[in-house]
């Protein structure tokens, strides 16, 4: 290549306004850095913790960073056993389902999925950053305030892990407990029950089942997606059949340290430091007792002939998540001599419902999860 | 063949990199003047009693700091209420949040709902723990959506549905009620295609209807919280005479007079000033200033058989003090400042 002036100043030029362009850019980084950092400097929350304290005086800080526990699922997949389990420990406290906390994580997605909406949002300053303080406020407030206060704070509302990788989004440190049961178990039982759930017809198993696989797919995408340091599926008919095995992976899961309570959550209900329950709830009959396999095979003989012929059709996720979709039922174990004999006294008839606990059959419409 | 390609494609480079270099240029200019036109707004901790003061001067924020909540029905001078006191140095509004009123409507279904209030109660959700979700979830969007400010303020037309209720979670807040001839607001929705929900935008009498039913539940509520923290602002008085109506304004705010407030067209845009939102409807009009040109475009346009019905359709009208009969009523004759304002725009 021949070297003219002509190339040479073109050369220097294109390398100038490289280097100007470079410098520019700097400088208009570090002064939008400076000026956000100046925003933030500038207002603060009065109190950064949230700060509770219990019949002994004792206090607990709460905030975006403390380990928070969600469980959740399908409803009807054991989540309430699960927490009342949970609950029985002495340092946990899970509570009653809030009912408030899944809806507005739905309101949330709302807002983010519509393009527009999120554009005309970002135009009056309300960022994702916004919004996500604003939730994680919002949803700290209600889980530290609705029950008693305790060193780990649990969530359980079935259908917050519809969000579960937004939430382990907004609370770093917080991990996830997806409660996955035999699909055509949890059909029968809110059928059977007839526990209203939105977007659910409880006059077709067919409809049902097939809303039961598009959730509990959604929820166990995400829970594959955060991963299995945050994220513990949890077998039901496991749980069941082996609850110290299994409450000893969790609590390992967890980093909690074990207590023998978590196996009799049954002598805890409605103690302090134990296990609070809702009248109103659809599960709270049943957690009563303790853990047992009543619930294990109850659906045999009633999905219609049709409905068992299309299963894996219908149902992929009954495969993907181990359960045969063709055995009626499939083999989930054997239970161990604790269970069985919860089980004996159970079916003998010990555990009756208190009567300060009796009061779903009085609400004629009870909704039990927004979907 | 080779050698030209290649000095076009350098020409095309120093081309594009010219742009970038002017278009950072630009920025960069912006960013430096932002920086030095924005000295930290409103005072430091001393703001709030009982705070240790930062080393870094941060203001702290809380659910007794005294905000401003600005509202009515739309089209109702709303957005030139929170402009001009924009254009005051110690007061940031900024944009409408449209999450705010979404989240107070869902809240006020859960406790209108006996069954839904019971089922929380029984969860714990009580009404106290509502109460403090509902103020951190507000305290979040209104702190952080805009930029910090010794009184932050909030415009968000049907906030003001849930005005007893703001008023009780926030116990220093004052709230500003935008009130218009429901006319002149209907006529404006109509004729600028404003989306409301729940209004029919082809039925001047729905939507006075609507209008109705709406001023009528944040009037009570403005009234039931009483003259100390709810004051109402007419519109047209506004316009009319902004100097007089400003004043009165700021001293039920308890904010220092700024000449600021009686030219918030000069900040558009500026850092400390008026922040504008390219979606919202009024966004093209409040870039004017004060002026009188909306009074009374709404006659002649109202059909026959509703300007008959007037005040059994819109009795609020009479009750706020407007002639339902008169088209139009006489609002008063304009300030010399507005006047000369309009014939300028």
């Amino acid at each position: 290549m021949r070297v003219t002036t002509r190339r040479v100043l073109l050369l220097l030029g294109s390398v100038a306004a490289l280097m100007v362009t470079l410098h520019l850019g700097q400088q208009v980084l570090e002064c939008q850095q400076v000026l956000s950092e100046r925003r933030h400097r500038l207002m603060r929350p009065k109190n950064e913790e949230l700060v509770m304290v219990d019949a002994n005086r004792v206090e607990y800080r709460y905030s975006k960073d403390m380990p928070l526990i969600f469980i959740g699922g399908v409803p009807r997949s054991g989540t309430t056993l699960m927490r009342a389990m949970l609950d029985a420990h002495p340092e946990v406290r899970c509570g009653e389902e809030t009912r408030i906390i899944p809806r507005v994580l739905a309101m949330r997605q709302a807002w983010s999925k519509s393009g527009r909406e999120k554009m005309r949002l970002d135009e009056a300053g309300v960022t994702d950053q916004v919004l996500d303080a604003a939730m994680q406020a919002f949803i700290l407030e209600v889980i530290a305030k609705h029950g008693e206060p305790a060193r780990y704070l649990c969530n359980k509302d079935p259908f917050t892990l519809k969000s579960s990788v937004y939430l382990s989004r907004l609370f770093p440190n917080s991990k996830f407990l997806l409660m996955v049961r035999d699909g055509r178990a949890s059909v029968h039982s809110m059928i059977t029950r007839k526990v209203t759930i939105a977007g659910f017809d409880l006059n077709s198993y067919r409809d049902c089942l097939t809303k039961w696989n598009k959730a509990i797919e959604v929820m166990y995408s995400q829970c594959l997606e955060i991963g299995r340091a945050r994220c513990l599926p949890v077998y039901y008919e496991q749980l069941v059949l082996h609850p110290e095995r299994s409450m000893h992976n969790i609590m390992r899961f967890l980093d909690i340290s074990w207590s023998d309570t978590v196996l009799h959550h049954e002598e805890l209900i409605g103690k302090p430091g134990g296990v609070s329950l809702s009248k109103i709830e659809r599960s709270t009959d049943q957690v009563i007792k303790p853990v047992n396999m009543e619930a294990l095979s109850k659906w045999i003989g009633h999905i219609p002939g049709d409905v068992l012929q299309d299963m894996a059709h219908i149902a992929p996720m009954l495969a993907r998540l181990g359960y045969d979709p063709y055995a009626n039922p499939p083999n989930y174990g054997h239970p161990d001599p604790l269970v069985v004999n919860n089980t004996h006294r159970v079916l003998k008839g010990d555990y009756k419902t208190p009567a300060n606990l009796k009061g779903h059959l009085q609400v004629t419409q009870n909704t039990s999860s927004s979907h | 063949m080779v050698g030209k390609l290649k000095q076009n494609l350098l020409l095309a480079c120093l081309a594009i990199s010219s742009a970038t270099v002017f278009y950072l240029g630009q920025h960069a200019m912006e960013c430096h003047h932002r920086m030095e036109q924005r000295p930290p707004r409103g005072d430091s901790a001393a703001a709030t009693p009982g705070t240790a003061p930062r080393a870094n001067g941060s203001a702290p924020y809380s659910k007794d700091m005294p905000l401003i909540f600005i509202g009515g029905v739309p089209r109702s001078g709303t957005t030139l209420m929170r402009a001009m006191l924009d254009a005051h140095p110690d007061v940031r509004c900024g944009e409408e949040t449209r999450v705010i009123p979404r989240i107070l409507a869902v809240k006020q279904m859960w406790a209108r709902s006996s069954k839904e209030k019971i089922r929380l109660d029984e969860a714990g959700v009580t009404d106290d723990v509502l109460d403090s979700a509902m103020q951190a979830f507000l305290l979040e969007i209104i702190v952080k959506h805009g930029e910090p400010a010794r009184y932050l303020c909030n415009k968000d037309p049907f906030a003001l549905k849930s005005l007893t209720y703001l008023a009780r979670i926030f116990p220093n807040a004052k709230f500003l009620l935008m009130v218009r001839d429901g006319r002149a607001s209907v006529h404006s929705m109509i004729s600028r295609k404003v989306t409301i929900a729940g209004f029919d935008l082809n039925s001047y009498r729905d939507c006075l209807t609507k209008w109705n039913r709406a001023i009528e539940t944040m009037y009570n509520q403005c009234m039931e919280v009483g003259f100390q923290r709810c004051m109402l602002v007419h519109y047209e008085q506004l316009v009319l005479h902004p100097e007089r109506w400003m004043r009165t304004l700021l001293k039920f705010l308890h904010i220092p007079w700024n000449q600021a407030v009686l030219h918030h067209e000069e900040m558009i845009g500026k850092a400390g000033g008026v922040s504008l939102s390219k979606v919202e409807r009024s966004t093209d009009q409040v870039i004017k200033p004060v002026n009188v040109e909306a009074l009374s475009k709404w006659v002649g346009k109202i059909p026959a058989d509703v300007l008959q019905d007037m005040p059994v359709i819109a009795p609020m009208l009479a009750k706020l003090g407007y002639d339902p009969y008169a088209n139009p009523p006489n609002y008063g004759k304009p300030d010399q400042k507005v006047l000369e304002n309009t014939r300028r725009v």
